[in-house]
């Protein structure tokens, strides 16, 4: 057990820091209260990860093959990496950081899947770009859908309301479903879990974030989406969603907020508006080289302290 | 949608309703208090009617009160939230200036005199009749959202017939043989009564903004 903390202090980091991404917007406007708002991403994200949790970590588990030990060190390096950059305030995706932590171990086995990794990569840069697009296709139709219901404000109010828990409650779904590999792929490629059981302790390790720790994070998070108008953040939320979904499919756990930056975006483009600062921008690309770089830096160094033996000398 | 769901928002649509109930018995008191200093010409004699425009303008205070507790109280979207209370604000704009007038009359005395009578009777129907048409546009807001383009250009148009009614009046005044003062007076009455028309176009297109932001 003490070998999977690791992995479950991820979980919980990616439950507390994530679940704001699907819920945030809802928290923050006070339209659903937090703990209906946790309640339901918990459920979500459980059933995500054990119906649909199973693909990413196949292919995590695919880049290197690792020992039981090695699983520990990329994980707990993982762990680190998240914590660190969280600390600086800098942007960390916690999928970015599991992929370095695993390559800088493959490092040591030289054995790295390098078609595995480049799909992995794609998908990293596919996910804003995916978030720009479906926000852009979700907003034209929804728009054309909403514009001709003959609906009262109350009425209009209570569909964006009643859109925005579902939204929400699908993206929670996303979120488990493709996060939970970052959680416990490394012990199942290490053959300490198997795949219902990692599926499930990465699930519930998400859970416990969210329920212990997302309240405040959902409340500074939300608010930056609560400065969209209703409509354009159940766009943002359902591209987020449908974007990470897909990539469930495709079986790469990607970054949720990266979704939502570039569905932001889309959403900007489409109303002729700046919603995205350059320098968040920037930030993503620095994010792409810098979070698995350091995590694989800190994977080695782990793993060469731990080799170290003391040898008396004399 | 099922009541059950959306209990809040059923209160907050019921206590509207509930506003601008008092709002049009407010303006029907004001109206019989102006009709009887019109028709009798003796304007210090309706403190009754005074008081009964201020219990309801007052009311409909209340009522507001009411309505921002709740909405703030996690019922509707934020942005409908500061809508809604943007609307109220300008309405009761209206109660205010029925209560101003009335008070103008009272406390300085002012007798209308007999020439500018049927001008001004003309002035507060037209006004009368904004109103009216500014609480179906609200209820318009509230129940469907198609009818309150139309009712936008009624409203501007008759503010604009109100602009024009007032400033007759007003020269009548300044061409009149009253006492400066008393026209001054005067003036700034019919000025007052004019104001009612104008607040209830603002209101109108408050109404039409809040009901345009909400297509895509």
């Amino acid at each position: 057990m003490l070998s999977l903390l690791g992995g479950i202090f991820l979980g919980w980091s990616l439950g507390a820091n994530d679940a704001s991404n699907v819920f945030g917007s809802a928290v923050a406007a006070r339209m659903v209260k937090f703990w209906t708002a946790a309640i339901l991403a918990s459920v979500f994200v459980l059933l995500g990860a054990l119906l649909e949790g199973q693909a990413g970590i196949e292919t995590l588990k695919g880049l290197t093959p690792l020992n039981p030990e090695q699983a520990v060190v990329s994980s707990v390096a993982a762990a680190v990496t998240v914590t660190i950059m969280t600390i600086f305030s800098l942007p960390v995706s916690t999928s970015q950081a599991v992929v370095g932590a695993i390559l800088g171990v493959a490092l040591l086995n030289q054995n790295i899947n390098i078609p595995g990794l480049g799909k992995v990569v794609a998908c990293w840069i596919g996910t804003p770009v995916g978030g720009i697009i479906l926000a852009i296709m979700i907003y034209r139709v929804l728009a054309f859908i909403y514009n001709r219901l003959n609906i009262n404000l109350f009425q209009a109010d209570n569909l964006l309301r009643l859109s925005l828990i579902g939204a929400g409650s699908y993206g929670a779904y996303a979120l488990g479903a493709n996060n939970v590999a970052n959680v416990t792929a490394v012990f199942v490629g290490a053959g300490e879990l198997t795949l219902f059981s990692a599926v499930l302790l990465g699930g519930l390790s998400i859970d416990i974030g969210i329920l212990t720790f997302s309240r405040r994070v959902m409340e500074t998070v939300g608010r930056r989406l609560v400065k969209l108008d209703p409509f354009s953040a159940l766009v943002v939320l359902l591209a987020e969603a449908i974007t990470v979904h897909i990539y469930t499919i495709i079986g790469v756990p990607v970054s949720t907020s990266q979704a939502v930056i570039g569905a932001v975006l889309g959403v900007g483009i489409i109303k002729g508006i700046r919603t995205v600062e350059g320098r968040t921008l920037i930030n993503i690309l620095v994010g792409w080289f810098f979070t698995p770089a350091i995590a694989a830096v800190i994977a080695l160094s782990i793993y060469f302290a731990i080799q170290l033996r003391y040898v008396p000398t004399g | 949608m099922p009541k059950l769901f959306f209990k809040k928002q059923h209160q907050v649509k019921a206590l509207i309703y509930e506003y601008l109930g008092y709002l049009e018995t407010s303006r029907k008191h004001f109206a019989e208090a102006i009709n009887t200093c019109l028709e009798t010409g003796v304007c210090d004699d309706f403190d009754f009617r005074i008081r009964l425009t201020h219990k309801f303008e007052s009311k409909a205070d209340d009522v507001r009160e009411k309505i921002k507790e709740l909405m703030y109280g996690k019922a509707l979207l934020p942005e409908s939230r500061g809508d809604i209370m943007g609307l109220l604000e300008a309405m009761d704009k209206v109660p205010r200036l029925f209560e101003l007038v009335l008070h103008m009359i009272k406390t300085q005395k002012l007798v209308i005199p007999n020439f500018i009578a049927p001008d001004i009777k003309e002035l507060l129907e037209v006004s009368f009749e904004n109103c009216e048409l500014m609480i179906k546009q609200v209820k318009t807001l509230f129940e469907r959202a198609k009818g309150i383009r139309f009712l936008v250009s009624t409203i501007d148009l008759n503010e604009s017939r109100c602009d024009h009614i007032e400033r007759g009046i007003i020269t009548k005044i300044f061409d009149s043989d009253l006492d400066p003062f008393q026209k001054l007076q005067l003036k700034e009455m019919v000025i007052n009564m004019g104001e009612i028309s104008d607040q209830t176009d603002r209101v109108s297109k408050r109404v039409n903004i809040i009901s345009m932001k909400r297509r895509v």
